[in-house]
């Protein structure tokens, strides 16, 4: 009997090339077409905001070696809708006053390094040059930057949106403000949280080929939703979607970032591969996707809440004001997760929370792992903290208080998620979790420690967050399983893969259903010509939504091939198993029949090539006296499916952090990080926690490193690694206790919800409240309330609380 | 990009004045300035390359002085754009005699980078700024010392001796061959921030602050 997969820590399938140096990127892709292949540049805005008057591009006509120089004013000759602005992929009726760009600037640029000319030539160097020596005549305007200076409004980012209000939405349950002025405590938070971004070590890229005796197009593009870039080049290139394939090989992060789409270079470089009838290839650079991919996080929040003597949460009124740049091409998407998932594990019985999207003169703002998650769990957490001290209660039992309890799921919030469907948790056990993170960390043991430490002067603190993580939003996504004549499974799912290891859990659970060995089961991601109907890679949804409907897709192949080999070893299909490929009756092994002989069997053949073929020819398996393929059926074994929610699954989690802060410096160290996770049923526990250790990293650089700084004209002056302080191992703490709980969700067959995203939604809390803890140790009234936090604002904080 | 401060030069307001409004001197001492040309009154375009750190490049600029007081203010008003990045600067000028014989020279400047150099050099920009305007003032002091070494020789040929404050417009200058008054242009050129910045720092000195 096959050990099944599911739950095993089965090493990574991937990694044999990636750590080989095998991996095959998209500027990978073209290299052996050698000169044939053209190169793009982009010219970026160096203002934030300004008028164009007038480009000259006449400098570049000439030069040896362009093939092309594109403005604004060329797109329409090209393809119509290409002079139209990109699409508005998601859009809300709250979001009155949504603007996109131009794929080329159009007479206007908001933000410093958005595209205004495009030059293609024989090589990068080329084209660099070639944009060097176009001249553009700018009349600067006034740049906004920062939530105040929007908020302020002296300056409008678009002239035609009043106060920069991009969107304003509110939501309510119950009756908030009466419940906090009916309470018998109240509090108010100000806090601030800053811009980071998802930097991948792979920025974005394309390549796109054009086929002139196919009259086809071919796109290789680093994305996270191949099939919404094939409708997108399709629409603004004219095309019809079947002329269209785009494929995503295998992408150096994304993070987020590559789910916005499409970017302005994925429709300029296959319409410049169509219209000059050669390859054409670009790839951003690390500048380019400081200051013209997208960034996050940036919040201003206003918290009011009214508690009782327990803490318990009587009501709650949020307000806050979301930076979501020049441009709004992902909708509300990010305020709106902040505003809901805010909520966490808790009830907050009244809810009122009301916010505005901001427009302001920078790079735009598009999901970034956690996508508004982090900043909701910081409001809430930071409140939760507040009371306690307010209280003097134990931190852990204020937040036990107010958990939704193990038997009142599922657990409807009352409010409207992400995906327009309704925020109700389908199963979690918080108080269980809170157990396990408060023995991980040593939560009870720690005053002990603290003042163990106090003694030898040394300053610790701890600190706890809790989160509710939807994943695996629909609608949908659809898996096809091809069992091959040669025993071996092909699988594709549409939804692209960054890295996460979907080539190794896929595999997994095919080979748990259908009962083959996993080294067998090949697995293919992001190619819209295996799997034309998918969605994308965001939300934490892969393992949820096509690791189910790749289950569901085994299924489909493998009752036909037990039908088919039932016919073959004349018995009942119950009473067939598929153990290592091959099937047998169960209990007499001596009758069985290979999955590659079945898939043989199931493809009546005329001709033939191999021995298996040889072996359809010959014999017929079905009715005699009906046609080789019955009418109800189809050819081949393989099994296609599709999985679609109703709603989201919600994950949970707790993180626990040990700092130290030294007392002259302000250095923060972290001493003891520890997580508790709870994701559903496990496929894969070594990959569940990597994507832990990597949400954990990127979550100390967001709440101790990382920011964008931006300066008043709307610079972005650390767009750099040298400037950019993305933490390094040295940062990340060498051994993260990690804990999992399993509260299996009843909306998927598999039981699962999505791990790739929690590792960073409570960073910025959890370090907010164990450094204030660590300082209150000799200033009480010290508070965190802006984060990320370096050792130099620390140090001023300090000075603020002699 | 706020910058403010204060130089001396050691000569009286009224040469430092005219130096300042001659573009001979200006081509020939503004470090990488390689070509000047008159576009009106006081007006004037010109390239120069410069470089921040690793961001090296050639930038078309103009530069155009205004609200003349004489002996005692004006406004400069600067454009600059290359392939590394563009400067557009506004920098209120004011002269006032510092002891006698040398001429303090204030000046706030509120200047906007972009591009590569605003976005990677511009951290790098203040002390470039720093000593590229020292080198600039002692250039300066060392043309008013010795006229007859470079500026007036230096002017473009087949104009030697037109008049001073006014140059025809399309009139153009070229800096004089090394060595000669602007000794140290290389030097210069490896330090200098780009056209707007080599021209904020004609008027910037040591970058002191005011208070």
């Amino acid at each position: 009997m096959t050990t099944k997969l599911m739950g095993q820590k089965v090493q990574r399938v991937e990694d044999q090339r990636f750590l080989r140096g095998q991996g095959r990127y998209v500027d990978d892709v073209g290299i052996a077409g050698g000169a044939r292949l053209l190169h793009a540049a982009v010219l970026r805005s160096p203002h934030a905001h300004a008028r164009i008057l007038d480009i000259d591009v006449e400098a570049v006509l000439d030069l040896e070696g362009v093939h092309a120089v594109w403005t604004y004013d060329d797109l329409a000759d090209l393809a119509a809708p290409m002079a139209e602005p990109l699409p508005l992929l998601i859009p809300h009726p709250a979001l009155t006053h949504g603007r996109t760009q131009y794929a080329l600037a159009k007479d206007e640029v908001n933000y410093a390094g958005e595209a205004i000319a495009f030059v293609v030539a024989d090589d990068r160097y080329v084209a660099e040059d070639a944009i060097g020596r176009i001249r553009v005549s700018y009349e600067t305007l006034p740049p906004v930057v920062g939530i105040d200076a929007a908020r302020e409004a002296r300056s409008l980012v678009h002239e035609d949106v009043p106060g920069n209000i991009g969107a304003r939405l509110e939501q309510n349950v119950g009756d908030a403000p009466a419940a906090i002025k009916a309470a018998p405590h109240t509090l108010s938070l100000d806090l601030t949280v800053e811009r980071s971004a998802c930097t991948p070590l792979e920025g974005r890229g394309t390549v796109a080929r054009w086929e002139p005796d196919l009259n086809r197009l071919q796109v290789w593009t680093s994305t996270q939703s191949s099939t919404g870039v094939r409708a997108a080049v399709a629409v603004k290139l004219g095309l019809d979607l079947g002329q269209v394939d785009v494929i995503t090989p295998d992408v150096g992060g994304g993070f987020g970032v590559k789910i916005n789409h499409p970017w302005p270079e994925e429709l300029l470089v296959p319409l410049a591969a169509r219209a000059l009838g050669r390859p054409v290839k670009f790839t951003e650079d690390r500048r380019e996707h400081f200051i013209s991919s997208a960034h996050e996080r940036g919040q201003v929040q206003h918290i009011e809440v009214g508690f009782d003597d327990d803490g318990r949460l009587l009501g709650l009124d949020v307000e806050f004001w979301h930076d979501h740049g020049a441009y709004t091409p992902y909708g509300l998407i990010v305020p709106i997760i902040t505003s809901t998932q805010l909520l966490g594990p808790y009830k907050p019985h009244n809810y009122r929370v009301v916010f505005e999207s901001l427009y302001t003169n920078t790079v735009m703002v598009t999901p970034y792992r956690g996508a508004g998650r982090p900043q909701g769990c910081y409001a809430m957490e930071r409140t939760m903290d507040a009371i306690a001290t307010y209280l003097g209660k134990d931190r852990a039992d204020v937040r036990a208080v107010n958990f939704i309890q193990p038997d009142e799921f599922p657990f409807d919030q009352g409010l409207i998620f992400q995906d327009g469907r309704e925020l109700e948790y389908d199963s979690g056990d918080y108080p269980a979790s809170l157990e396990k993170i408060k023995a991980l960390v040593g939560w009870d043991e720690f005053p002990a420690f603290q003042a163990e430490m106090a003694a030898q002067g040394r300053r610790v603190g701890i600190g706890l967050a809790c989160y509710v993580e939807g994943t695996g939003v629909g609608p949908y996504e659809g898996a096809h399983v091809h069992i091959e004549t040669s025993g071996k499974v092909k699988v594709a799912t549409g939804l692209t893969t960054q890295g996460q290891g979907h080539a190794t859990v896929f595999a997994q659970l095919v080979a748990d259903e259908l009962g083959v060995k996993f080294e067998d089961v090949e697995v293919v991601t992001g190619d819209t010509r295996r799997m034309p109907y998918a969605v994308g890679t965001f939300a934490s949804r892969a393992a949820v939504m096509s690791g189910s409907a790749i289950h569901l897709a085994a299924k489909r192949a493998k009752e036909k091939a037990l039908k088919i080999a039932a016919d073959a070893l004349e018995a009942a299909p119950e009473d067939l198993e598929i153990v290592d490929g091959v099937v047998s009756v169960k209990g007499s092994p001596g009758a069985s029949i290979d999955l590659g002989t079945v898939s043989v069997l199931s493809n009546p053949l005329r001709y033939a090539f191999d021995e298996a073929s040889k072996a359809a020819t010959q014999f017929s398996v079905g009715d005699p006296g009906k046609p080789p393929v019955a009418e109800d059926d189809e050819p081949g074994l393989e099994g296609r499916d599709f999985y679609s929610p109703e709603r989201a699954t919600f994950a949970s989690g707790m993180h626990a952090v040990i700092v130290e802060t030294d007392p002259e410096t302000a250095e923060i160290k972290i001493l003891k990080y520890a997580v508790v996770h709870d994701c559903g049923h496990l496929i894969n526990p070594m990959i569940v926690e990597g994507q832990i250790h990597g949400g954990v990293a990127q979550g100390v650089g967001g709440a101790l490193y990382e920011r964008m700084a931006y300066d008043e004209s709307g610079q972005l002056l650390n767009a750099s690694f040298m400037d950019f302080l993305m933490p390094y191992v040295t940062e990340v703490p060498d051994g993260i206790d990690i804990d999992h709980l399993e509260t299996p969700s009843p909306l998927n067959p598999l039981g699962i919800k999505g791990a790739g995203e929690a590792g960073v939604i409570p960073s910025a809390a959890v370090f907010a409240a164990a450094i204030e803890d660590a300082e209150r140790v000799d200033r009480p009234a010290l508070a965190i309330t802006a984060m990320p936090i370096s050792p130099s604002e620390l140090y001023t904080l300090r000075q603020e609380h002699p | 990009m706020k910058i403010t401060g204060s130089n001396v030069v050691p000569y009286p307001v009224e040469q430092v004045w005219g130096a300042l409004l001659d573009p001979r001197v200006l081509v020939a001492t503004i470090p990488g300035c390689e070509r000047l040309e008159s576009t009106g009154e006081h007006a004037y375009g010109m390239t120069v390359t410069a470089g921040v750190a690793a961001i090296k490049g050639t930038y078309a600029g103009a530069c155009v002085l205004s609200d003349l007081v004489e002996h005692e203010s004006l406004v400069m008003r600067l454009e600059g754009a290359g392939a590394p990045g563009t400067i557009d600067a506004t920098v209120r000028v004011y002269f006032g005699e510092a002891e006698p014989g040398h001429t303090k020279i204030d000046y706030d400047a509120d200047a906007v980078v972009g591009g590569m150099v605003g976005g990677v050099g511009q951290r790098m920009l203040t002390s470039v700024s720093r000593r590229m305007a020292g080198e600039f003032f002692t250039n300066v002091g060392g043309a008013i010392g010795a006229p007859a070494g470079a500026p007036a020789a230096a002017a473009a040929p087949g104009v030697p001796g037109a008049p001073v404050a006014s140059p025809a417009a399309g009139q153009v200058f070229t800096a004089p061959p090394k060595p000669g008054i602007a000794a140290r242009d290389d030097f210069l050129k490896g330090i200098a921030v780009g056209a707007g910045l080599v021209l904020l720092g004609v008027l910037a000195g040591s970058l002191r602050r005011r208070r």
